[in-house]
């Protein structure tokens, strides 16, 4: 008789996870020279003085880069979005955790 | 993450920073938004929420993130970024188990490692789920073990019956509890309930998950002196069944994607209890929630976080009165929710205006002998809302600027609902009184315990951050072993 003589089978009681679409992100932009940059932060305290240091650094770096910072809700609203990203060449998000 | 997936998929490329605490749910929140290799730079959560606070402390860290955060936005793609790994369906496993062991107790305790070292179980022992004992537990109800009933965050894992069952063999339950298990997954995976939240937010929420009706005497919870506490098979393993089949199908982990900085309290069964209904003299307090009296019934609500109670007094120490208790629970709200005006009118954290800041809803529990009491001084539960709602008001011409902007703007927004603005139009102006509450039914008012009567609650944001609501009421259905619960 082996040594392992008792077995116990058990059922699993892990969810199933459907099968997603998954997307490639977008191509970079080749240089940040006359872009449009977006910082968004979802507010919560610090991001701002992230950002603040931010914004500084890219513009004395690449002085024709314009800055569009957003502050918003924790994942940036449908609207919010749409509003926003005609007006962005690339952005950086921060959410601060 | 979603929303720099979302920015990505209106065609922006963008980078995403993350602290390293957080790295392990950054990635898993890539992929379940679709764009696992969305570009993502990480700084140090022993420099960032340290460093913060000014402009001057925060640069060092900045200047030294610059340039891999450049590199981030315009570095081109690597062909693995650009052509992610296809869409599969993920399921953790084989759907049966063998565990072997020289002995039963060897395979028993084989079984707890396993399952603990895969994170598919919360740290107590577990009962082996095998496929009779989950049989056992499907006899306690009518419905199809292959019925989803909804989808459990953060993974969106599919709730079947039958995942349901085998978290419920998990956790201890009996059949019999296995329609009120249902009822309050029901609720957590409801369309428009935000179950995310209580989930992993690092403010460690918690729920309420409250019986009422007469299945919570035919499967024997104690209602009574204790009702939070051990010694009832139910009370104790219907919530922890919710628990499991949250975190087996939900898949979360603490310090993974469950972000609770502590931790819940009671995190194993969270806080599960009954009405009383032999002593209240009230009507159960589904009735309010449009159900009728005599229904079982499931209600989850999410409350605060590591120290979620506040004791409105009464009990056995000092002397009370129900008046006195009733001047404690009116000078508390006021207390904590006066300076919560001005956040009307703030946009929301969530896709909502008003999300996740703001007003709030108060869950207060009274012993039965203090309800009495208060039914004695003419109030029933809708009464006593319309009166704690009165003395919750705050003279006009007590408001800052600040507050009356706040309550205007929650009027234009929404956050103060159509059928309310009436009246908020009409406290807002001199001579008028604005209430703390948006609306008296942010009140919840349940009887449990025994004597001697002293009250306590429970409160939270009255809109969620990541959903429509934070309170739900289902009937129990489907039962096979109670009369309660058994039609349809």
């Amino acid at each position: 008789m082996s040594k392992k003589s008792v077995e116990l089978a058990v059922l699993n009681p892990r969810g199933k996870v459907e099968a997603r679409s998954s997307f490639a992100p977008n191509p970079r932009v080749k240089e940040l020279a006359g872009k449009r940059v977006g910082l968004y932060s979802n507010g919560k305290p610090g991001m701002d003085n992230f950002y603040t240091v931010l914004e500084e650094l890219l513009k004395k770096k690449f002085p024709s880069v314009t800055v569009k910072l957003l502050t918003g809700a924790f994942e940036i609203t449908d609207r919010d979005a749409k509003d926003w990203a005609p007006q962005i060449d690339t952005f950086v998000y921060g959410v601060g955790d | 993450m979603a929303g720099t997936v979302k920015l990505e998929k209106l065609g922006k490329p963008g980078v995403f920073i993350n602290c390293d605490t957080f790295d392990d749910d950054a990635k898993s929140a890539s992929h379940d938004n679709g764009m696992p290799t969305v570009r993502r730079r990480i700084i140090k959560s022993s420099e960032f929420y340290k460093l913060r606070g000014t402009v001057k402390d925060i640069r060092p860290l900045v200047e030294k993130v610059f340039d891999e955060l450049i590199d981030a936005l315009t570095r081109p793609l690597t062909s693995g970024e650009a052509n992610p790994p296809g869409a599969k369906e993920e399921v953790d496993g084989p759907p049966e188990i063998t565990i072997t062991g020289e002995s039963f107790p060897i395979a028993i305790e084989e079984f707890n490692q396993q399952f603990l070292e895969k994170r598919w179980g919360d740290g107590l022992p577990l009962v082996p789920p095998t496929p009779e004992r989950v049989g056992w537990m499907l006899s306690g109800t009518v419905r199809s073990p292959h019925e989803v009933i909804g989808k459990v965050n953060p993974r969106q894992g599919a709730a079947t019956i039958e995942k349901i069952a085998i978290n419920a063999v998990m956790a201890g339950a009996k059949p019999e509890y296995l329609p009120v298990i249902i009822a309050a997954m029901e609720a957590l995976t409801d369309e428009n309930f935000d179950d995310l939240h209580i989930l992993v937010s690092a403010g460690s929420f918690s729920l309420i998950i409250v019986v009422g009706g007469p299945i919570a005497d035919e499967i024997n919870m104690n209602s009574g002196i204790g009702f939070l506490g051990h010694g009832w098979r139910a009370n104790n393993t219907i919530g922890r069944a919710v628990r499991l089949a949250t975190l087996n199908i939900g898949k979360m982990w603490p310090g993974a994607n469950d972000m609770g900085l502590t931790g819940r309290v009671s995190p194993h069964t969270f806080y599960t209890f009954a009405e009383n209904a032999k002593l209240s003299p009230w009507k159960p307090y589904h009735a309010s929630r449009g159900f009728k009296a005599g229904d079982s019934t499931v209600t989850v609500a999410t409350i605060g976080g590591s120290s979620p109670m506040q004791n409105f007094y009464g009990g056995m120490i000092g002397t009370w009165t129900a008046q006195g208790i009733l001047d404690n629970m009116v000078a508390d709200i006021i207390r904590t929710d006066r300076g919560l005006f001005g956040l009307w009118g703030a946009k929301g954290v969530g896709q909502y205006p008003g999300s996740g800041v703001g007003a709030r809803s108060h869950f207060i529990l009274l012993f039965p002998e203090l309800a009495e009491e208060l039914k004695k001084m003419g109030f029933d539960q809708k009464s006593l809302q319309d009166e704690i709602y009165r003395r919750t008001s705050v003279r006009y011409e007590e408001l800052s600027p600040a507050d009356r902007r706040g309550i205007q703007t929650g009027m234009e927004t929404g956050v103060v609902p159509p059928e309310r603005k009436a009246v908020f139009q009409e406290a807002l102006k001199p001579g008028g009184m604005v209430s703390v509450l948006i609306t008296p039914e942010n009140l919840h008012f349940f009887v449990a315990g025994g004597a001697p009567g002293c009250a306590f609650s429970f409160s939270y944001f009255r809109l969620p951050p990541y959903n429509r609501i934070a309170v739900l009421t289902r009937l129990v259905t489907g039962a096979t072993l109670t009369k309660a619960g058994a039609l349809e």
